[in-house]
Formats: C-alpha cells, structure tokens, sequence
C-alpha cells in the first residue's frame, strides 16, 4: 500500500458516478420497503424539530426558550440530532419545493445520501494508497452487501454513523500527514458523535494506532514524529459540534449529557434468536458479530478480506516485535484493523446489551470492504492476470465475478434485506434452519400491501403487529397503502391481523388463533420459500 | 521474456480458489432457489391430506418452520386443541408436510408420498383416548373465587378482549369468567398460552390470586383411567425465573387427588393421576390455583380424562 497518493479529478469523477448510481438505486428501490419501526420514531422526532426550526424564522427568542427547545426535542432524546435535523431540513424542502415524489423519501433522503457518499469515500481513501480497481472493488463490494444496501435505504442513523466514522478515520489519517485535517478531524468527530454513540469508540482506536505509529518512530530513531495534536482536535471540536447542533442539550446540559451516555450503556436488550436460542439478556454469544457477518457477507468479499489481510501482515505487527524500519508511515492497515475490529469486539463483548443485528457493527464493514480490494489487488499483482494476454480485462472479469455474489444476493434480498442469508448459511430456509434472527422492525409490511389492497378494496382495518402506526401512516401518505384501509390497535377488533415471524413473536400468533378461533392464515408472505407474515382473517367480518 | 524464467509460486494460483469461491456461491445460491417447494406443490400435498385426514388426526410442518404454510393451506381441518396440543390425547393419526428432508419421527410412517419437494408422512400413534377435554368444556364450569369467609362466583360472561401484542400474554377469549373487573389478569377461560419452549398449548388461564384459591369446578366429568394435567406460565414471564411457584390443585369428588407446583424454569410441567378405580363413571373435578406472591402468574393449565386404549379393549372383551 502506498502511504497516501494524491487523488485526481479522474478519481473524484470515478467516487461522483458511485455516489450519484448508488444514490439512484436507492431512490428507485425504496417505496418497495415499508417505514421500519424506528424509521417511524425518528420520522416523528424530525417533524418536532422542523416545527421548532420553523418556529426559529417566525419567533426566535421564543424558539431558543427552554420550554420550547424542551418540547421539540423530549420526544427520542437518547438519540443526538444531527440526523434528526437533516431529515427536518430535507422534509421542510419536501414541503416547501416538492423536490420528492413522496413524503418517506424526503425522510430517507439525507440517509441514502450519506450510503452514497460512502462509496466514494471509501473509492478515495482506497485510491490514495492501493491501485484503483482495488478501490473501486471495495467501494463496489461495500455497496453490494444486502444488509448494507437494506440500510442505506433508511432514515436511521447505521448508514450515516458508518459514514461520519470512515470520514472520521480517514481526516485522522490526513491529519496524522497534514494538520490542515485537523479542523475537519475535530467536525468529522462532532458530526459523528452528533449521529450516534458508535463514534465514542473511535478515540480510543486512534490513540492505539497513535501509539503503534510512534512507538514504531521512537524505535527506528527517526527525528520526526506524529503529532498527537488530533487529540486535542477531537476531544475540543467533537463535543462543541455535539451540543452545538444539539438544541436538547442547549439546557441542563450536564445532567442531559448524563442520562444519554446511562442510556445506552444501560441500554434496553432486545430479544434476539441466534442458532436457535431467543436471547433476551447478555451475555449474547462472542460469535454473534462474527457468524452474523460470515453468513451476511458474501463469502468470496470476506476471503479477499483475509487474503488482504494476510498480504498486509508484516505492517501488522506489533511494533515492538518487529525491526524498525525507515518506512513506517502511517501504519494504515493498523488503523484499518482497528476500524474493522472494535465495533465487532464492542457488540462480543458479555457485557454489551443485546443488540444482534448486523447494523449495529456495520461501521466495520467499509474496512472489510476496503481489506478485500487490498486482497483483489494483491491477488492481481501476484497472478499477474493483466500480462496473461496483454489485456486488463481479465483483471475486470476477475473483479467482477467476485462481486458478482454479492450483487446477486443483494438484489435478491431486496425488499427482505433483513431476512436475507447467504449460502454459507444454506441460504434464506437454511438460516431458518439454523434458527437464525428472521426480521426485526416490521419493515417486510411493504411487500404486503398490494395483497392488503386488493383483500379490502372497500377499506377496514389492520392489526400491524411490528408495523408501528407512524409507519402505517406513512405508507398511507405516500399513496401504498389507501386512505380507508386504517391501522387497528385491538386484534379482535381489526378485519386482518399481521404477525411477523421472529421466535419470540409466537405469543402473538397463538393471539391471532384465540382472537379468531382458528389457526388458519388466509395468506402467508414467504421470503425464499419461508414465512414472513402471517395474516389472519376475522371470521366475523370475512372478506370474500 | 523475463516473465517466462520467473517463478511465481503457489501465491499467483490464490486467485483460483477465490474465483472457485464465487462461482460455488452463485451455484449454491442458484441450488438453494431452485430447492424450494413451489405453491404447486404444497397445494398438491395438501390436497393429499385433505383427502384422507379423519377429525382425531394432527398435521403439522416440518421443520417446525414451515407450519404457518401448512396451517394456511390446512389448518381449517384443525382445532385450537389439535393446533395446539396440550398433550398427545385423541391424537388417532399424525400427518406431517415436510421439507428439506426434515421429519419430526424416527419411526416408518404407515403412509408415504412426495410432491416435488414436499413430502408427506403419516404415522398412526392410537394414544390414549380422549375422553373429556376441561379446556372444551370451560364453559359449563362453575368459577369461584374463594375468600377467607365467603367465596365469590366468577360470571362468565362476553368482555372486551385484549389488544394483543408483544409481552402481553396469552389472548383472553370473548367470553370468560370475570372475577375482578379491577384486576383484569383474574379471569378464567381457554386459550393458548406460549410454553417455556415457546410450544402453543391450549389450556385454561387460571391466574393465582393469592393464598386464597381461585376455583374451578367441572361437574358429571365422565373419567377415564387417568387425568393427564398439564400447566405452565407465559414464556415473556417464565423465562425470566424471577417469580414465586403456583400450586395448582386436582381435587376429585371432593378429595384431593395431586397437586402440580410449578416453579419457573418447570415449563409445561405434567403430573398424571390414575383414576381407573373411577373408570366409566362420573365425577366431580376441581381445580384450585393458589401462590403465595400472585405477582406476574400467568399460569395455565390444561387436564384431559383419557382412556388407554389397550385396556379399553381388554375391558370390552
């Protein structure tokens, strides 16, 4: 790897054409995924803050008042607002400039733009020190994971943490180079502890690679050495861009900062199936990030990985166990490593709540990424494919045909990101064999809705199980779902119940049968042959 | 040129086994779509079944996964207690839809078929008899909640039933027998509670209200040779094992015949109770819930007067 090469326009125009394809995909794809739960509470929390940004233009000195910030932002405090804002400007140019054709889009937008804006971010930091088709291999294989391509479609906060971390690492690296970074390091951090609590992590990962860098400087007696000044950057900027764009801690800031760090270190588990057991309290399995990733990942993208890995081992090496060298540089496959292993060591961790799903370590996967385009390149070179016939494009065919798994799996996990497993896991029913996770957040709702449309084409009601109203309301607004078909909150009262298949929902099928007297679905959506919903008909007002 | 004279080495061969990988990933990928059953073929199936099931027979998916298919194309040839079974009673016959060679009996089934992709088994079991089900005949129980002096009858009555939804325990049916409109988990009626194991059970939610008991009396029980009782406590609640027992107690013609304490951690706990002496007759039955916390008891239980049908046969003889 090279220590940093200066990126052209050609390289930027390469990182534009991912950003703007992606970003398309994404547009064009997303009205097939209904609002996911939490999709529906930060919809919710965004609307409280564009009505107080709204309130700032009318009344200003009433807006900053501590009753007002207070009641825009109580609702989902625990979670900074960075994103929160970005989905209240978006929505307000939504309402102002129609630029959407639909209401959850203008939502979704500052999300999909951040998955896009990855990818070339990703491209330009594997341009600056591996060949190009490496780069673009890595951007390209990132991009083409199902999990990652589920998410990135939503106004959540994993896609922009993995966004704002990767920025944050890479404005570290320049830094470590160039103190010109140092603003943008201590901004990249704010905004990334503006987005989620992901970022905490990511001062203790450079300051080990800090010290592996120096110490490798100190024992080859170079002169010159790294400059810690990133700290100071970091730990100043990060926490002024935190409360500055965070109106909820503008009062009682200390006391606030408080409970947001108690909450998720105190955080709620989430009951979670893995290889057959519901875990509903930690310890979680050390193997969750890990197995959840071999079998969400395509597997051609993670032995690349290890070959990456594997070629890179010498720079690996803990500095104190190897010869100094005059060349050390920036040790950035350290950094990588780091960036790719703590958010997996974090979630391992006994102590960690339980979380289980992959977006929760998805900041790691943009190194995997970029590991495995090291590994392309290193498989190229030593092959030397290139010269077989003097051509490049069996070096390209090579490259494709290891995305090409991915690509396949991603676009088959679409609308099912969530359900989706890899071959490795014996696919979608295998995984189901194994008594893997199935969904979480009621998402798969959208792939029911034409089915729920045509069952009752004069209106009624739904039991949305997982499905949150907010989110039911949504489907409403951007024309999925009719106006007359309303979400019911009592079972037995509502025309057709939905139950989403995860273990531990059970109890609410075995709800259904009692509510109606029956066991017997009218319909059941299936992913790859298996259950996703189930849907039960009220026997009192049957449809025929 | 020079190319030619160098050796390269195993190292220029790695991009082999990694082209191999992605080619054994887009096969196998293709492989496992092409392995699921069509509609076609579970239709197929379960016209097969439909065809031949008899009202005492039990269906099921396997692997447990696949039951909400089988149960949409079936499940209206199935009752709340052969959906759910509190125990094998009145099973005569077992039918199995199966996929992915799963099969949920080690034993040769008496019939055999395949639908591309869908196999179908069906295994004869004649287990006991069933004689009485409670949870059937709930409603013509008497329901009492006892007190220090005076007992309270619990009407039986057509309420409002829960919401439903995630932790909120087993369904409460249309009508059931209100004891405290104030304590709204004090009621008694069928449903189907989620087991420790997360196993569908049909039972009578009897929650404890306390040292007092709460009281069920079932009257002209025809008996079998034995009660075979069941209870258990909702699995959000169970698997937490942070709560006190429930004592349940059988009480026959007055005496008391066992008494089930069930801790948490016990699941669908059994006991079973030999009523041949009272074979062929009828019987009184009573059933009492009792724990010294009733905090978060959702307990469940479920009894059937069976016959075996060996010594059945032997007696008709």
């Amino acid at each position: 790897m090279n220590d940093a090469r200066a990126l052209n326009r050609r390289d930027h125009l390469v990182g534009a054409a991912l950003s703007i394809g992606y970003l398309l995909l994404l547009l064009g794809t997303a009205s097939d995924l209904a609002m996911s739960r939490d999709e529906s509470f930060y919809v919710h929390a965004a609307k409280n803050a564009a009505d107080w940004i709204s309130q700032i233009f009318v009344d200003p000195s009433n807006a900053l008042a501590q009753q007002s910030i207070d009641r825009a932002w109580r609702y989902n405090w625990e979670h900074p607002a960075w994103m929160k804002l970005s989905f209240a400007w978006s929505w307000l140019a939504q309402k102002h400039l129609g630029l959407f054709p639909n209401e959850s889009l203008a939502f979704r937008f500052p999300g999909m733009l951040s998955g896009a804006l990855l990818l070339w971010l990703i491209y330009a930091w594997g341009a600056s020190v591996m060949r190009r088709e490496g780069a673009l291999f890595a951007a390209l294989a990132f991009a083409s994971m199902p999990r990652v391509f589920y998410h990135s479609h939503l106004a959540c906060f994993d896609i922009p943490i993995a966004f704002f971390v990767t920025l944050t690492a890479y404005a570290y690296w320049r830094s470590l180079a160039d103190r010109r970074w140092l603003p943008c390091l201590g901004l990249s951090f704010g905004l990334a502890l503006a987005t989620k609590h992901n970022s905490w992590i990511l001062p203790g990962i450079f300051l080990i690679h800090f010290l592996w860098i120096r110490s490798g400087q100190v024992r080859s007696g170079r002169s010159e050495r790294a400059s810690i000044a990133w700290l100071p950057a970091m730990l100043i900027l990060g926490p002024l861009v935190l409360i500055g764009t965070w109106p909820w801690l503008w009062h009682d800031t200390g006391r606030r900062l408080l409970a947001y760090a108690s909450f998720h270190l105190r955080h709620v588990h989430y009951t979670y199936e893995f290889l057959g057991i519901s875990y509903f309290e930690p310890p979680l399995p050390i193997s969750v990030p890990v197995v959840m990733t071999l079998f969400t990942v395509s597997l051609t993208v993670l032995a690349l990985c290890l070959v990456g890995l594997y070629t890179r081992r010498a720079e690996l090496r803990i500095p104190w166990l190897t010869e100094p060298r005059a060349s050390d540089g920036r040790r950035t496959e350290v950094l990588w490593v780091g960036c790719l292993l703590a958010p997996l060591l974090v979630i391992a961790l006994p102590s960690s709540p339980i979380f289980g799903g992959t977006k929760h370590w998805i900041t790691a996967y943009p190194f995997l990424a970029l590991f495995a385009g090291v590994g392309l390149v290193a498989l190229i070179e030593r092959a030397e494919i290139s010269s077989w016939l003097g051509r490049r494009w069996p070096t390209w065919a090579f490259a494709a045909l290891c995305l090409l798994p991915g690509a396949v799996e991603t676009a088959q996990s679409h609308p099912f990101g969530l359900s989706h497993y890899t071959p490795i896991a014996g696919g979608v029913p295998g995984a189901a064999d194994l008594g893997m996770n199935r969904q979480f957040w009621g998402f798969t709702t959208g792939s029911l809705i034409d089915w729920i449309a045509a069952k009752l084409p004069d209106g009624g009601s739904v039991w949305t199980c997982d499905t949150t109203h907010g989110s039911w309301a949504m489907m409403q607004r951007d024309g999925l779902i009719p106006s007359n078909i309303r979400a019911e909150a009592s079972m037995s009262a509502a025309d057709l119940v939905l139950v989403h298949h995860e273990a531990h929902f059970v109890e609410v099928d075995y709800q259904a049968w009692v509510a109606f007297e029956s066991a017997k679905p009218v319909y059941v959506l299936r992913y790859a042959g298996v259950p996703i919903i189930s849907v039960y008909e009220n026997p009192a007002r049957a449809v025929p | 040129m020079a190319r030619a004279a160098r050796n390269p080495g195993l190292a220029a061969w790695v991009w082999v086994p990694i082209a191999a990988l992605a080619v054994f990933e887009l096969v196998a990928h293709s492989t496992i779509e092409a392995a699921i059953p069509s509609d076609a073929s579970w239709e197929a199936a379960a016209a097969f079944v439909r065809a031949r099931h008899r009202p005492a027979d039990r269906i099921a998916g396997a692997p447990a996964w696949v039951d909400p298919i089988v149960r949409q194309r079936l499940g209206d040839l199935l009752s709340l207690r052969m959906a759910a079974p509190p125990d094998s009673a009145g099973i005569d016959r077992l039918w199995e839809l199966s996929i992915r060679g799963a099969r949920s009996r080690d034993e040769p089934p008496a019939l055999e078929q395949e639908f591309d992709g869908v196999h179908v088994r069906m295994w004869t079991l004649l287990g006991d008899e069933l004689v009485y089900d409670f949870a059937e005949e709930i409603a013509g129980a008497k329901v009492e909640l006892v007190g220090a002096d005076r007992s309270e009858v619990c009407p039986l009555m057509a309420a409002r039933q829960m919401p439903g939804g995630l932790e909120r325990g087993p369904m409460t049916p249309r009508e059931r027998f209100v004891c405290d409109p104030r304590r709204p988990w004090l009621w008694v009626g069928a449903t189907v509670l989620s087991d420790l194991d997360l196993e569908p059970r049909r039972c009578i939610w009897q929650h404890p209200a306390g040292r007092d008991p709460v009281r069920v009396t079932f009257t002209e029980v025809p008996l079998g040779d034995r009660l075979l009782v069941h209870g258990g406590i909702d699995y959000q609640i169970e698997r937490r094992r942070n709560h006190g027992p429930v004592t349940l107690r059988v009480w026959i013609n007055e005496r008391i015949a066992a008494e089930l304490l069930h801790e948490d951690g016990d699941g669908w706990a059994s006991l079973e109770i030999d009523t041949s002496e009272l074979l062929g007759q009828t019987a009184t039955v009573r059933f009492e819930t009792t724990a010294d916390d009733p905090t978060a008891r959702l307990f469940c239980w479920s009894a059937s007067s069976v016959r075996n049908r060996g010594s059945s046969r032997g007696r008709d003889e």
